[in-house]
């Protein structure tokens, strides 16, 4: 059987690596342990969305393994320790709120928050905002960025130009706040 | 080892590595690992720079200037690939493949029994205790575990009870959840 070459140690002649694998979207594992997972009809989905060639292919197993599928059923089926733990997401409202707040007697700060829930990376954010509007900007919290000056409503343009994903509508204005 | 690993709270420091302890931690993993020759350079190429995530629980990562991570370790213990560097280059670990039942237990994160490794569905390659070693599955193409064998392989299919292999890395723990770090 090629079964026993297959656990062999040592490169494979007629392979190139690295090896492409391919991740499911949903639930990060290699396509082939979806069916695995708790939210497989999910996986599912995401599959045909992006990889409709693998979908195909996973349908057609389907179809073949109906007959064994029939069997399985009459038996218990286990639960408890067996089953995977989905991963908790958290799908909380997404929305970026601006506000200014008063820093000294003239000047004042604009505060962005919100924004590591559309996937963000806030350090990345800052570092745009600062050179954007050539001022300071920095992280300052767990999801926080501070920018000095005020520069409020030209984030309402500056975010959707930059992150597409973010519409427009999504962005609260919060108005002054204080310190 | 990472089921309850949180990239937020068990992360303490990045730290970038001398160039001479990086030379020392290339030629262990050679030395780990003789398979890997000629491939080595293509994961951690000379010229880049290598970092440790330091991590609690006195495990440590190594991760490339991309903030791939690639091999980890727990104390002074060998260093261990993982899954992700694993399913790139499948050939550097001994393989030993269990069977469909035990997949979904293996997922969340049990050690894998003697009869799992010794049913028709699987399959071992010999191996003395204390290897570390990537799990695969019947029918499936890719590792889903990586585990350090609690008995030899011999012992294993003697006795056939109890843990043959521990699970120390698996697909969707902690580690594997984890994102490349900046």
């Amino acid at each position: 059987m090629t079964e026993v070459s297959r656990l062999t140690i040592g490169p494979k002649p007629g392979i190139n690596y690295p090896v492409d694998v391919l991740y499911c979207g949903n639930c990060s594992m290699p396509i082939e342990y979806c069916e695995y997972y708790p939210e497989y009809e999910k996986c599912k989905q995401w599959l045909e969305r992006n990889l409709p060639s693998e979908f195909e292919k996973i349908k057609i197993c389907d179809d073949n393994t109906e007959g064994a599928g029939d069997e399985e059923k009459k038996r218990q089926k286990r639960g408890g320790k067996g089953m995977m733990k989905t991963k908790k997401k958290e799908d909380g409202p997404k929305q970026i709120c601006v506000s200014r707040a008063p820093r000294g007697k003239k000047k004042s700060v604009t505060v962005v928050t919100g924004m590591s829930s559309f996937g963000i990376d806030l350090k990345v954010a800052a570092k745009f905002f600062g050179t954007k509007f050539a001022c300071g900007s920095s992280v300052t919290g767990d999801d926080e960025i501070v920018i000095q000056g005020d520069v409020k409503d030209d984030l309402f343009d500056v975010i959707p130009e930059k992150w597409p994903e973010i519409d427009e509508d999504l962005i609260e204005d919060l108005g002054d706040q204080k310190r | 080892m990472f089921k309850k690993f949180d990239e937020k709270e068990s992360v303490s420091t990045i730290l970038q590595l001398k160039s001479s302890i990086q030379k020392g931690i290339r030629s262990k993993l050679l030395d780990l690992y003789p398979n890997l020759d000629g491939y080595l350079d293509a994961i951690l190429p000379k010229k880049d720079a290598m970092r440790i995530v330091k991590c609690h629980d006195h495990i440590e990562i190594i991760i490339n200037s991309g903030g791939d991570l690639l091999f980890f370790r727990h104390r002074e213990g060998a260093w261990i690939p993982t899954l992700k560097l694993l399913h790139k280059y499948p050939f550097f670990l001994p393989m030993e493949q269990v069977d469909k039942g035990a997949i979904r237990f293996v997922l969340s994160g049990a050690n894998i029994m003697c009869p799992g490794l010794t049913s028709p569905g699987a399959e071992m390659i010999e191996a003395p205790k204390g290897t570390i070693v990537a799990v695969m599955a019947e029918g499936k193409q890719h590792a889903l575990a990586i585990g350090v064998t609690a008995l030899s392989t011999n012992d294993i299919s003697k006795i056939n009870k109890g843990v043959g292999i521990e699970n120390i890395h698996y697909l969707n723990d902690g580690l594997w959840q984890m994102k490349p770090v900046k």
